[in-house]
């Protein structure tokens, strides 16, 4: 029992060096998304900080950076589904799922792979939230570090989940977006929640219950934006959300890969 | 009686409605090494992506030292070793990374990995291709690499989907040699080819499979004895045979095969036939540039058991 979890996680640790390796290997691509995120994170905070009104949101850059983090994290674990799409069209699934290991070490391998590359690429997004909100004491960090396992590992789960759905590339892309769209616009990451209830009535708490407005919210209670926060809620729904998505992602990888 | 490494019995694999395997049943014993022969599409790789758990049979089963594919997938992957007929790799991967990683996650540590994976690839002369990209190197090397992957896993068994396909002539007896030695070693190995020279080299038994179905299943001289008339007759012609009453008048001397110009006749006291043969052409009109009457190679007997085309 205690030899077989040993061996699980050493297994799965391998393969997501695999994965991590590869992240940094896309240099460039990893630039560009990094400057991405910045001028999201100036262009949404400087305009709308002046637009905004004031008795809404005080400061909207100190509103968006939390958002900006979740976005962060969003992008990079991501990437995981798009390098298991390539692996499939390209059958060296055949490769992975022919090796020495458990398909359960290889599917929490690839979803570790894409935890770990969201955790990476978001570090220095929380060094910047740290300069401009205010840093966090100790439980909070704890807090916002569990905030950023919890939803990397629903969004490279997720990831992994949507690329078996179809093994077309631009259907893939075009999944991947509407998934942005969904989580993001459906989220309290631009309009607080005030706005959203006003606006969106019946349908608001879909918005709350999605794992960014979670993770943001927790976010935002972490770097001193809000106090006021349901923090039991949010965490308990956040593990719901990476439960539900790993098992579900397990579920479709590996009937996807042998068949 | 030795020990069977793997048992596939009454094994089936459709994909959608089209049968690629059908009700094959075979044994492959322990530290032989075994072939698999057939033409394109006969359902070579398809076997053997089902033994190394990759594809699930659609009904049957396959046991590697007992354990099922089906049912103990993990237990049989801890056996088996694949080198794929596509080589598998992400393009941006350099080949000495492919295969350190690969060392790491079959089992190896750190700095074993390191060493077992360079005495590999100094083996296969992969070393100097050491850094480049997958991409980056010839359809041969790909290969070869493909191949070092299994050398550095030495499973007990070792599955081999054309493992010199695309090499050069020379490499290829290298391989051969290297392949041999795995063996020695005490790994089975079951290679899949539609190389007759290659399957007579290497392989101590051979399973000939045709259209999914098992033809001929013994050593190289129990299939060569298996061609009924024990002779050949082989006609090469003007041009192509095309008259279906005249193979038929052919037919009087034994089972006839027709490969474009060719006409393979399985005969006995060839000899005897060979100017009545020559007789029968002549009355069709059909001109003999050369006859030559032989024993059966593997390739007849391949030619045999799959390909009589004007009959089916
Ligand atoms: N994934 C698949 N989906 C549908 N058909 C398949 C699939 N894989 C193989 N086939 C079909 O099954 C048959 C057997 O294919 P297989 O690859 O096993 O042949 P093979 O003996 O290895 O041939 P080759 O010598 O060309 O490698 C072929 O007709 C092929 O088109
Ligand atoms: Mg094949």
């Amino acid at each position: 029992m205690i030899y077989d979890f040993f061996e699980l996680t050493t297994q799965a640790y391998t393969v997501a060096l695999r994965d991590l390796k590869r992240f940094w290997q896309n240099i460039y691509w990893l630039a560009g998304q990094v400057a991405m995120n910045i001028a999201d994170l100036l262009i949404f905070g400087l305009i709308f900080r002046g637009i905004v009104r004031p008795d809404l949101i005080p400061d909207y850059i100190r509103f968006i950076t939390p958002g900006i983090l979740c976005l962060s994290i969003f992008i990079s674990s991501f990437t995981i589904g798009r390098e298991v799409g390539v692996e499939l069209r390209r059958e060296v699934t055949h490769y992975l799922v022919s090796l020495p290991i458990t398909r359960g070490a290889l599917v929490a391998g690839r979803v570790l792979g894409g935890v770990l590359r969201g955790l990476m690429y978001q570090v220095g997004f929380l060094i910047l939230a740290v300069l401009i909100m205010t840093p966090p004491t100790l439980d909070k960090w704890i807090l916002i570090l569990a905030a950023s396992i919890f939803i990397s590992v629903t969004m490279s789960s997720l990831s992994i989940t949507l690329v078996t759905l179809t093994r077309d590339f631009n259907i893939q892309a075009a999944i991947r977006s509407l998934v942005y769209f969904v989580f993001f616009f459906m989220s309290n990451v631009f309009y607080p929640e005030r706005a959203l209830r006003a606006r969106l009535g019946p349908v608001a708490p879909v918005a709350l219950y999605s794992p960014v407005s979670m993770a943001v919210t927790i976010y935002r209670y972490g770097f001193g934006y809000s106090t006021e926060v349901d923090l039991v809620f949010n965490t308990a729904g956040l593990l719901l959300w990476s439960t539900a998505t790993v098992l579900l992602a397990y579920k479709l990888y590996i009937r996807n890969l042998r068949r | 009686m030795r020990r069977k490494a793997v048992e596939i019995i009454n094994f089936t694999k459709k994909f959608g409605d089209f049968t690629a395997v059908e009700d094959l049943n075979l044994d492959i014993y322990e530290n032989e090494i075994f072939g698999l022969l057939g033409p394109n599409g006969s359902g070579k790789t398809t076997t053997l992506l089902t033994i190394a758990t990759v594809y699930k049979p659609t009904s049957g089963d396959i046991y590697v030292y007992g354990h099922s594919v089906t049912r103990e997938d993990y237990e049989v992957r801890k056996l088996v070793g694949i080198a794929f007929q596509e080589p598998k790799a992400m393009w941006i991967d350099k080949a000495i990374d492919l295969l350190t990683w690969h060392a790491r996650i079959v089992g190896y540590p750190r700095e074993e990995a390191k060493r077992v994976v360079r005495e590999v690839m100094e083996l296969l002369g992969l070393w100097e291709h050491r850094n480049k990209y997958f991409y980056q190197l010839s359809g041969g090397t790909r290969k070869k690499v493909e191949l070092a992957k299994v050398l550095i896993q030495k499973p007990r068994i070792a599955i081999l989907d054309e493992p010199t396909a695309q090499v050069d002539v020379l490499s290829k007896h290298a391989l051969w040699d290297v392949i041999k030695k795995l063996r020695s070693e005490g790994t089975t190995v079951i290679i899949a080819t539609n190389d007759m020279f290659e399957a007579e080299r290497v392989c101590e038994r051979i399973a000939i499979i045709y259209r999914g179905k098992l033809r001929a299943l013994g050593t190289i001289s129990e299939l060569k004895d298996s061609v009924p008339k024990g002779d050949i007759i082989e006609i090469q012609v003007q041009e192509e045979l095309r008259d279906r009453e005249a193979l038929r008048e052919l037919e009087v001397f034994g089972r006839v095969s027709v490969n474009s110009d060719m006409i393979t006749i399985y005969s006995d006291k060839a000899e005897e036939k060979v100017v009545d043969v020559i007789d029968a052409l002549r009355k069709r009109g059909l001109q003999v540039k050369r006859i030559m009457v032989k024993e059966p190679s593997l390739d007849d007997v391949f030619t045999y058991l799959t390909g009589a085309k004007l009959r089916e």
